[in-house]
């Protein structure tokens, strides 16, 4: 890097201490223009932060005091992996591919995929596509899927006690043909943040199963870009678990007519936990649909963030059907839940609705299973995991029953 | 319409507008009747004016408490805000667009120069009188209980029974306030505010700057330094206010911002209902309308604050027209206190506005009602806040937002649940319709919930009229404008039967107004 630290650290506003050590570490990788463009989108916000909009109630700045290791190696069990599953494993060492690929898909390892979507519009995506690699090694992994995958695609992400682990991974989805991702983020690094980008081409067909868990003393990022052909259909399930400060941020585009994009969450917050689910959908072609259902639970101490947002520019997101909905369980004193809905319409010929609703669980509910004789510990677990489980539907199927059981096993252990 | 080239002197022979051979005179006449219908409000009057040295400085600040003969502590007041105040910056987070505001090109204040301090009714300039009576808001007594002749029909019905007390601000003074000696038999304090900073200088340093702070905003900063006039209301403990009071803001003179301050209190048990209507002449300049409102609502008193916000919108090309940057805010201070705010919003280039109720008092209940209606080049950014701080705390928002023709409308809310607003509950319901393919309609909602056992519930939709609906209604003979104007009543019906009566015939034709020539 021909840059002196002094010349980088000048690029940002009174940089905290995560922030200079972030800097050191873009000064030790190898310069292409890619990178620099990505570090300078970064400098302009740092680390996200309360003051700016978007990050209002998820601030990483103030989470993130240094850059240090964490305390745990990954945290729980990743999601089950079929016999055939494809596995990439990422770790602060990069990403373990492997021996073969299987037929259908193409992997490139290089270290100038070019930039899809718009990944230094979203700070930490910036950052990610900045910091990514270490020399000699690839910095992207580029999966190109030409043909008929038989079996998921599951990347497991776990540090093991490290500072960070920043992974990148573009997609490719050739016309016509239709991959399944799972993806299990499992924490172990005092910072890790995983950027996935998926463009999708006429026809393709993605399916992509999130679970995220972190640990208490740490911050996550999980950003996904995704861009939608001409009749695409894109499918997006996650349960998040929450950590210091986790913010799993989706970011789609309707690049062409007739696509569809269905958005599920849920999220599950103990104490000290905070979990920030973000979409932002820009209906950029007619005739596109998305549906997206956010459902969560939050006990004392945690925070459950939800932010959507429907964009339809003017002309040309005719015909859009969206609709977005948001529903909270606050199931203690203490817990704390914020959303914010947004809707930005520019065409007229649209219908775009949102809902969102917060309070406790129904009195009358947990009356009816106690009298029945099961505990409230039990009752309310059982009533909660009731209602977060629309929010799964859409999911992976094995992965949905190990989603809904973790979802049972959590809130049974900490009532 | 500018067919002069911005010469002045437009005379009738320059109304004539070529029209092309295929439309028939029937339909120009028809255009033409409704470009001179669009806003009524829209004349100027003709009278000498007093203004201050153009721009802002501490100076100025001076010149106005001078002008109020106010006392030190007033102006010391003014003076805190002003320093405040150079060290803000304007906002830039509304969705809204305009011409940055040059504040040494205002004249922060303007009065007619016969004096403002008129003992009697007889003694305000007719010109002034004519100005009010034009509008429909009869100034003398007499006339409001015999109805005037002549005056806009719709308002002037509206207000004749039951009676309205008015006061009445043109430009930076209140010129006349009605019906004040029947309203102190009942003990109801109905005044200027500069009257009240003298008559009953307690409650003012009791209450001025409570609910919306020097420090709120930037542009409530900029109304605490620079406020001219507005109006003061006090209803004492368990009386319910006689009549409506109301208070007609006009602005009259060119270049000219309006800063007027509103204080309502609504001591234990009492119950207002105040109406406030706006206008302005139609200037190709735009003009900046910085207001505050402050409602305090004791144990057990009811404030009803309804608006029908009509300042010049500026034209169809977006030229000329009202800065609106308010700041209204209620607080419910005693226990089963209520607010209600009703609005509907069909005037003003830019509209920056957020009503909001501060529930403290446990069992206090917060409304919003909002109709915005944006056409043409209109930007309309509004909503409210409910933030509930007391126990058992209820708030409801309905907001029905209308765009059409290249205008953009915005609900931006915050519903906030404290932690110890325990049974606090929310309802919001923001409908947006969209007319004509090159408007805009957004909402964000923020909604912050810290108590297990609050329910707040949020839906919204955005759509546009419905093809079968218009369909429906045509088919059955009635035009399109016609049909648009019932389907939109229809969906802005919730907000309007919570209107007094005197505002709701007058918003309706409003709406109808505001959305003319936007079909098609």
């Amino acid at each position: 890097m021909s840059a002196t630290i002094a010349d980088l650290k000048a690029k940002f506003r009174d940089p905290s201490p995560a922030e200079l050590e972030l800097i050191a570490r873009y000064a030790m990788l190898p310069e292409d223009g890619r990178r620099t463009r990505a570090f300078e989108a970064f400098a302009l916000t740092g680390l996200p932060h309360r003051r700016m909009e978007a990050w209002k109630w998820s601030d990483f700045r103030s989470a993130l005091s240094a850059v240090e290791s964490a305390k745990h190696t990954g945290h729980g069990a990743a999601l089950p992996s079929a016999d055939d599953a494809i596995v990439l494993r990422v770790s602060a060492r990069g990403i373990d591919l492997p021996k073969a690929a299987p037929d259908g898909l193409i992997f490139h390892q290089q270290t100038d995929a070019p930039a899809l979507g718009n990944a230094e519009q979203v700070p930490l995506a910036a950052m990610t596509a900045a910091l990514v690699g270490r020399v000699g090694g690839m910095d992207t992994l580029v999966v190109e899927v030409t043909g008929v995958v038989k079996a998921p695609l599951h990347v497991i992400c776990a540090g093991d006690r490290d500072e960070t682990n920043f992974a990148r991974i573009q997609v490719v989805v050739r016309p016509g043909v239709s991959l399944e991702i799972v993806e299990s983020h499992l924490g172990g690094a005092g910072f890790s943040s995983f950027l996935i980008e998926i463009a999708m081409h006429q026809g393709g067909a993605v399916r992509r199963t999130v679970l995220q868990r972190g640990g208490v003393d740490e911050a996550q990022a999980i950003t996904a870009l995704i861009e939608l052909g001409e009749g695409s259909v894109y499918s997006q399930t996650v349960l998040a678990f929450g950590a210091k400060v986790a913010r799993i941020e989706t970011e789609v585009t309707h690049q062409e007519s007739g696509s569809k994009a269905e958005l599920n969450a849920a999220y599950l917050c103990g104490d000290g936990f905070h979990a920030d689910i973000t979409t932002h959908v820009r209906h950029g072609a007619p005739s596109c649909t998305t549906r997206q259902v956010t459902k969560g639970a939050v006990l004392n101490g945690g925070t459950g963030v939800f932010q959507g947002k429907f964009h339809v520019p003017r002309h040309i997101g005719q015909h859009t059907y969206a609709d977005m909905q948001h529903q909270a369980l606050l199931l203690e004193d203490g817990a704390q839940v914020f959303a914010k809905p947004e809707l930005e319409i520019y065409a007229d010929d649209v219908e775009c609705a949102h809902g969102n609703t917060s309070g406790a669980l129904d009195l009358e509910q947990l009356f009816y299973l106690r009298q029945r004789g099961i505990p409230l510990v039990q009752a309310r677990a059982m009533l909660t995991q009731a209602f977060i489980a629309e929010a799964l539907d859409t999911a992976n199927e094995d992965a949905r029953v190990a989603m809904l059981e973790a979802a049972r096993d959590f809130l049974e252990a900490v009532s | 319409m500018d067919c002069c080239g911005g010469i002045d002197d437009h005379d009738e022979d320059c109304a004539e507008v070529k029209v092309k051979d295929s439309i028939d005179e029937g339909t120009v006449a028809a255009a033409k009747a409704l470009e001179s219908e669009n806003y009524s409000a829209g004349f100027s009057t003709e009278i000498e004016t007093e203004y201050a040295p153009i721009g802002l400085n501490e100076d100025i600040v001076r010149f106005i408490s001078v002008k109020k003969e106010e006392p030190e502590w007033l102006l010391a007041w003014r003076l805190k805000a002003y320093e405040r105040w150079l060290t803000m910056t304007e906002p830039d987070w509304a969705m809204v667009r305009y011409t940055k505001i040059d504040y040494q090109k205002i004249y922060f204040y303007a009065a007619p120069k016969a004096g403002a301090n008129y003992a009697t009714i007889d003694d305000v300039p007719q010109e002034i009188l004519d100005t009010y009576k034009k509008l429909g808001i009869p100034l003398r007594e007499a006339e409001v209980l015999l109805g005037v002749e002549g005056a806009a029909e719709t308002a002037a019905t509206a207000r004749e029974t039951p009676r309205v007390a008015v006061d009445a601000v043109f430009d930076s003074v209140s010129v006349a306030t009605t019906f004040r000696a029947e309203l102190a038999k009942a003990g109801v304090i109905f005044m200027s505010i500069s009257e009240a900073v003298h008559e009953y200088p307690d409650l003012i340093k009791k209450y001025l700057g409570t609910v919306v702070p020097q420090s709120d905003n930037y542009f409530a900063t900029l109304n605490c330094a620079v406020f001219s006039d507005g109006t003061f209301v006090y209803i004492p403990p368990g009386v319910r206010c006689p009549m409506e009071l109301s208070t007609y803001f006009r602005m009259n003179a060119e270049n000219t911002g309006q800063f007027e301050r509103t204080l309502i209190i609504a001591d234990k048990g009492s119950y207002v209902s105040y109406l406030e209507g706006c206008t302005a002449p139609m200037r190709d300049e735009n003009q900046l309308h910085a207001a505050v409102v402050e409602l305090v609502a004791l144990e057990d008193a009811e404030i009803k604050y309804s608006t029908v916000q009509n300042w010049w919108p500026g034209d169809e090309n977006g030229k000329g027209g009202i800065y609106n940057f308010v700041t209204k805010r209620g607080d419910c201070r005693g226990d089963r206190s209520k607010i209600s705010w009703t609005q509907v919003e069909t005037g003003s280039a830019i509209t920056w506005k957020y009503p909001s109720c501060v529930l403290r008092g446990d069992d206090s209940v917060g409304e919003f009602y909002s109709i915005a209606v944006t056409n043409g080049r209109q930007m309309a950014d509004t909503g409210t806040k409910m933030i509930h701080l007391g126990k058992r705390t209820k708030s409801r928002i309905i907001s029905k937002g209308i765009s059409a023709g290249k205008s953009d409308n915005t609900y931006r809310g915050l519903v906030s649940v404290n932690k110890k607003a325990e049974q606090a509950r929310n309802f919001t319901q923001c409908d947006s319709l969209l007319i004509g393919g090159d408007c805009g309609a957004h909402t964000v909602p923020y909604v912050e919930n810290r108590r297990m056992d609050a329910q707040l519930e949020h839906e919204a939709t955005t759509t546009k009229l419905s093809d079968e609906q218009l369909f429906y209604v045509r088919q059955r003979g009635i035009g399109e404008e016609e049909a648009v104007a019932l389907l939109v009543n229809g969906f802005v019906r919730d907000v309007l039967q919570h209107l007094p009566m005197e505002f709701a015939v007058e918003a309706q034709s409003l709406l109808k107004v505001s959305l003319e020539g936007s079909v098609g």
